[in-house]
């Protein structure tokens, strides 16, 4: 326990680095540009950067703030403010766990993808074209028809599954020291490689069409909810908030180190990722409705079928460069899930574990990464996008926005935003005013249940989720398993109690 | 590159690299060094 305790980043540009690489993740080259392209281009841009000053950087303030003022993870932060609200920061933390189980199979696809690239295994030219979509669906998931069968499972995702993993331990087995410095090298090297698959997309025929989707404006849906609940759950997903792990991150900022600044500026730089990764994907959409004559409606450009069909498409179709584009934008996903995966298990749930029952880190690590592997085989069924999907809708949405909103009140008027503020002031250049605790206080909170109404109870509760009949229900059972394990954690004894 | 494009393109350029810009040019000025 001791050695946990006096853990911190070697240097603050660890911690940026750290922070940045958990913010940037898949949903930055899969979600965002296709937010902006359909909730009104430079229409959704204002609302986004409306939503990230008055919660996004305001939430993610509180986090680091918070994690810094008591030295703690997520679960020991809502135990010092009160006993009874130790469960608050579990839940998060429970989330944490099973997203992580998930998020590694989308990096297992991504790893088989890096290779088939190599070889073009889905096929080149037009031809390839055609047949991208069947060799995701068909060939490497063997897709059954329903969550209900889950078939055998797909030993080439399972071996991609065990390989980032066993990286996942490699890098936080050590502890946060190793994070700051892997993160580094990651984030500089995803940042080199969006840039050169952004030249790449950029110069190819059509892509300056394919821009002009992405960065059209329409003003006129600034008057309705769906642009504000499009930029504030983008928000909310990107910047790696409510997951547990940014409290963890804020401990381990050195006592000195500017907390405001640190905030602002891993904010601005997911959103720079995301804002040149929509160059990339709609410059590519471009060249690909040029070259095969086809409508922007005829075309995925979001989710999983925008990173394993469209772009395979798009690289099939290529005049030049094809496999070296493909391994390149293939690493460059893993890389950037990499930094988020081992963030979600260090930060995520490790730290809370070794911080409360005072277990070897490399013990938990190990376990940690052993159990998140046997549960991700579920995943590698031929049923497991099904299963990805609903438990994906579970914890990266309704368990993240809920946790977010309770923490945030019980910060704002239980732990008291002022005290917060003073503290982070007490550290930073930049002071924020009075203005910061309205926006912890009632904004955040307000803003998240906002979404997860609209976005989530008022569709959810009306049609099931996906299409997947009473399978959907799935997601009220995964709620209630999260919120009952934050409260059987809370109530069992930490080391210090037993002692 | 249609108007509304470029003007898109000015409004992030503007938010997200002065907004960095000023980050930036604060660190080492009492709140911690890029090092410390």
């Amino acid at each position: 326990m001791e050695e946990v305790v006096r853990e911190k980043f070697l240097k603050r540009r660890h911690l940026i680095f750290a922070a940045i690489g958990s913010a940037i993740g898949l949903g930055n080259v899969w979600r965002f540009p296709y937010m902006c392209y359909q909730y009104g281009g430079a229409a959704f841009l204002v609302a986004y950067i409306i939503g990230l000053f008055v919660i996004g950087i305001p939430w993610l303030l509180t986090e680091f703030g918070m994690g810094h003022y008591f030295q703690k993870g997520a679960p020991g932060v809502f135990r010092k403010i009160g006993k009874k609200w130790e469960w608050v920061g579990w839940f998060p933390s429970v989330s944490a766990f099973i997203i992580d189980t998930y998020y590694c199979v989308i990096m297992a696809w991504t790893l088989i993808y890096m290779f088939s690239s190599m070889t073009l295994a889905w096929g080149a030219g037009a031809a390839g074209a055609q047949q991208a979509g069947d060799y995701f669906f068909k060939t490497v998931l063997r897709l059954s028809d329903s969550p209900g069968t889950l078939g055998g499972l797909n030993w080439p995702i399972v071996g991609a599954l065990a390989f980032t993993w066993i990286v996942i331990y490699l890098v936080i087995y050590r502890g946060a020291e190793i994070v700051g410095k892997v993160s580094q090298v990651v984030m500089t090297l995803s940042w080199i490689l969006i840039l050169a698959i952004l030249i790449r997309s950029l110069t190819l025929p059509g892509a300056v069409d394919g821009l002009n989707y992405y960065l059209d404006i329409d003003w006129s849906v600034l008057k309705g909810p769906d642009v504000w609940f499009a930029a504030f759950s983008q928000i909310a997903f990107s910047l790696s908030v409510g997951m547990a792990g940014m409290y963890a991150y804020g401990r381990f900022i050195a006592k000195k180190s500017d907390i405001t600044n640190n905030t602002v500026i891993t904010s601005l730089c997911d959103t720079s990722f995301a804002f040149l990764a929509g160059f990339a994907v709609f410059s590519t959409v471009g060249y690909i409705m040029q070259a095969m004559g086809v409508s922007l409606q005829d075309v995925t450009i979001a989710g999983i079928g925008l990173a394993f069909v469209t772009y395979p498409v798009g690289i099939s179709l290529m005049p030049a460069l094809n496999q070296l584009t493909g391994v390149l934008f293939f690493l460059m996903f893993w890389l950037i899930g990499l930094s988020s995966a081992y963030y979600l298990a260090y930060a995520g749930y490790i730290v809370p574990l070794v911080d409360k029952f005072g277990w070897n880190r490399k013990k938990v690590a190990f376990w940690g990464c052993l159990i998140g592997f046997l549960i991700g085989l579920l995943y590698c069924t031929q049923g497991g996008l099904y299963w990805l999907d609903i438990v994906d809708r579970t914890v990266a949405f309704y368990t993240l926005l809920i946790g977010g909103a309770i923490a945030s009140l019980v910060v704002g008027w239980v732990f008291g935003a002022r005290k917060l503020r003073e503290h982070v002031n007490a550290t930073s250049d930049i002071k924020v005013g009075p203005w910061m605790d309205i926006l912890i206080k009632i904004v955040v909170p307000v803003g998240l249940v906002f979404v997860v109404i609209y976005g989530g109870f008022m569709q959810d509760l009306k049609k099931p989720y996906g299409g997947y009949g009473g399978w959907s229900n799935f997601i009220w059972i995964i709620l209630l398993v999260v919120l009952i394990a934050s409260f059987v954690l809370q109530r069992m004894k930490s080391k210090k109690e037993e002692e | 590159m249609t108007p509304a494009a470029i003007g898109s393109i000015i409004f992030m350029a503007v938010i997200l690299i002065g907004g960095l810009a000023f980050c930036f040019s604060r660190i080492g000025k009492g709140g911690g060094e890029w090092e410390d």
